[in-house]
């Protein structure tokens, strides 16, 4: 246990000055990779953001599914989380541009798990960057 | 842009990607996560594909 009345060490002090963890959690999972880049991580941000996009652009270009809940199959809503774990393409992409995937198309079970799973690492990096404004990573 | 091995590969480049930055800071243990994760998913298939290869192919799925 640390002494008290030590100064704390410079690593752990910079951590602890990283952020506000809600707001750096909200834009992460708003717009991905904006939480790394509030906390200061510009780098990470910009490969975060250009691989939760790519695996989106690809999933949306192979006719995935874009997951709404469906009565009577609770798999769906479970599904539809982990979609809209990308935060605000996924409302632009079902209320903008009208996207909801097409079941007959060749490559819609591909099309789906990279959309799926650009919401499920979008939502990695929500808790990613909570760990960081709180100084629990680096 | 249809061929299931190019879309593993992607695939399994996007996520291994994404893990490594997720996970490792040091650029050493970041090339070993990633040949691990990347190489664990693309040999892994394939293995898996040459298991399932005497299988015959069942009907198509019904849609839905």
């Amino acid at each position: 246990m640390a002494d008290p009345g030590t100064t704390p060490a410079p690593q752990a002090a910079e951590r602890a000055a990283a952020g506000n963890p809600l707001l750096a959690a909200v834009l992460a999972w708003l717009v991905p990779g904006a939480g790394h880049l509030l906390l200061r991580r510009p780098r990470r941000a910009l490969l975060f953001f250009v691989l939760v996009v790519v695996s989106l652009v690809i999933g949306c270009r192979l006719n995935g599914n874009l997951y709404t809940p469906l009565p009577g199959q609770p798999l769906t809503y479970l599904a539809t989380v982990g979609c809209m774990g990308m935060g605000l393409p996924y409302f632009l992409l079902r209320y903008l541009f009208g996207y909801h995937g097409d079941v007959v198309a060749a490559g819609y079970e591909y099309g789906t798990a990279f959309v799926l799973t650009a919401g499920l690492m979008n939502l990695l990096l929500v808790l990613d960057a909570w760990d960081i404004a709180v100084g629990k990573k680096d | 842009m249809l061929s299931h091995f190019l879309l593993m590969v992607v695939y399994s480049l996007l996520v291994s990607v994404f893990f490594t930055a997720l996970w490792r800071r040091d650029r050493k243990e970041q090339r070993k996560l990633f040949l691990q994760l990347f190489l664990g998913m693309v040999v892994g298939g394939l293995v898996v594909a040459w298991l399932m290869y005497p299988f015959p192919p069942g009907p198509p799925a019904p849609i839905p």
